[in-house]
């Protein structure tokens, strides 16, 4: 049976089923009815052929790796607003600015995914604000020693998922 | 073939002491030889760099604190989410709940007045005076023996004057906003607080605006609008939009920028909404209703050559059609 038939068939079989434990997750029936439509995508793109023992289990890993990344982008743009909301006037980047800035931290939120909090905070205190590893050891209060191993952990951290997913 | 791993970390080592100890040739020269010892080594050491490349925030103007702060407070709460929902699964919040431009957040709790963003709210005052609030806005009400005193915190306000009000003689009705003092004698008019001024259209009757500096007071007749900050009163054109639709849950708007038509729907929506600059400049003449923004967003391109595109419900931005 090729991978498209039995997509086909996960659909017909799982679709409904999918798109209300999603829209428990999510509250709200259209963001729910994009996510399943996206998780069957997903499958799609697939070349290996399906493990269908548990098909449920199955949908339902894929479903929540793209409700987290649903809640990241909105969360990232939600704490981006905020963030702007408290610059001068002044300072307020260009619309096309905003565009580019949250792409590119949406993209470095993904990477991130899954670091110690202080490992993602000496990471990106070195990234975002170029401060040196005996500024953030003086910053974070800890040893420049563990500053020099957080930054490097993360930086392998994201050589990982961006190069060997 | 991929490099090791002992290779990645060593070429991360690299890397950073590079970085850390800018241009000392010397370090410069046994990073070389490091690289050119092994196809493997240069291999590892462009990924890490391109990667740093990537993830490099200050390449982008103006990105470092906020890139931080937006990172670090979206990840703790994205913590609490997955929590919450994925794990629990108890908790379960419509989502327009939590997306939220105001940062006022306790002007609700705390004003005698308060509407939330996209909410209207009309009032009617003990003197008989009506009072509407516009979207996100607050106002506290200081009525006593000797004036009728409505404070503008933030947002719009329109105010009709009753039609009696308690004897000539008896006590002014007054709204104060960051900006001004104004003295409404009889009928209708709209007091914005904008960034660094307060607007004043009045549509009918008069309004006087009380100002500290020489200028002392200022009579704005119906049909008027001023803007008022530090430096006085300055009368300005009617905006190319009905100032007081809004009380009627409408746009109406006379050959008016799109860009600026945007600006106003923002203020009623959640999240972002914005129009790229190759069609702001196009004008449009309508009357929209405010009840659903998103129906109204997806009527400007049955008249403007426009396509909205939403990368979530919260970031909303038109471009020019394809």
């Amino acid at each position: 049976m090729s991978s498209h038939d039995s997509v086909h068939r996960l659909y017909q079989q799982h679709h409904s089923w999918l798109n209300t434990w999603l829209r428990c997750r999510l509250g709200n029936a259209a963001d729910a009815a994009d996510l399943a439509q996206d998780t069957f995508v997903r499958l799609l793109q697939r070349r290996e052929q399906l493990e269908l023992n548990a098909p449920r289990a199955f949908l339902r890993t894929i479903a929540r790796g793209l409700v987290i990344d649903h809640w990241r982008r909105e969360e990232l743009q939600r704490a981006y607003l905020e963030a702007l909301a408290q610059l001068p006037e002044a300072e307020v980047p260009s619309a096309e600015t905003r565009e580019l800035l949250l792409e590119l931290l949406e993209r470095i939120a993904c990477l991130l995914d899954g670091l110690r909090p202080k490992v993602r905070t000496a990471f990106l205190l070195a990234q975002c604000e170029g401060l040196s590893h005996k500024q953030i050891a003086e910053q974070m209060g800890i040893s420049l020693r563990s500053v020099e191993r957080y930054v490097a952990d993360a930086l392998y951290h994201c050589y990982l998922l961006r190069y060997e997913p | 073939m991929n490099p090791s791993p002992r290779v990645v970390k060593q070429a991360i080592h690299w890397m950073l002491r590079v970085r850390e100890n800018g241009a000392s040739p010397q370090l410069q020269a046994q990073c070389e030889q490091w690289r050119s010892a092994s196809h493997e080594h240069e291999l590892a050491w462009q990924r890490v760099h391109s990667l740093q490349q990537e993830m490099n925030l200050r390449a982008v103007p103006g990105a470092g604190v906020v890139a931080l702060q937006t990172l670090e407070n979206s990840q703790q709460r994205l913590h609490r989410r997955q929590a919450l929902k994925l794990l629990g699964g108890v908790v379960m919040l419509g989502s327009a709940a939590w997306v939220s431009k105001d940062i006022g957040l306790l002007d609700p709790w705390t004003s005698d007045f308060a509407t939330a963003t996209g909410e209207r709210r009309s009032v009617r005052l003990p003197d008989g005076s009506l009072l509407n609030l516009n979207t996100h806005t607050a106002a506290d009400l200081a009525f006593d023996s000797r004036q009728r005193l409505v404070r503008l915190k933030h947002g719009e306000l329109m105010l009709t004057c009753a039609e009696h009000p308690l004897g000539p003689a008896g006590r002014p009705l007054l709204v104060q906003s960051r900006d001004a003092l104004l003295e409404g004698f009889d009928g209708r008019f709209v007091v914005r607080q904008e960034r660094d001024c307060t607007r004043v259209t009045v549509s009918q009757g008069k309004v006087a605006i009380h100002h500290p500096g020489p200028a002392g007071l200022q009579w704005v007749a119906a049909g008027e609008a001023f803007l008022v900050n530090a430096q006085g009163a300055t009368p300005v054109a009617q905006q190319n939009m009905d100032p007081g639709a809004w009380a009627d849950g409408l746009i109406v708007t006379r050959n008016m920028r799109l860009g600026d038509f945007i600006d106003e729907v923002a203020r009623y929506r959640h999240g972002y909404l914005s129009c790229s600059d190759d069609i702001a400049n196009l004008r449009l003449s309508g009357v929209f209703r405010l009840e659903d923004t998103d129906k109204l967003l997806h009527l400007l391109p049955q008249t403007l050559p426009v396509h909205v595109s939403y990368r979530t419900r919260w970031w909303v931005r038109l471009e020019r059609q394809a």
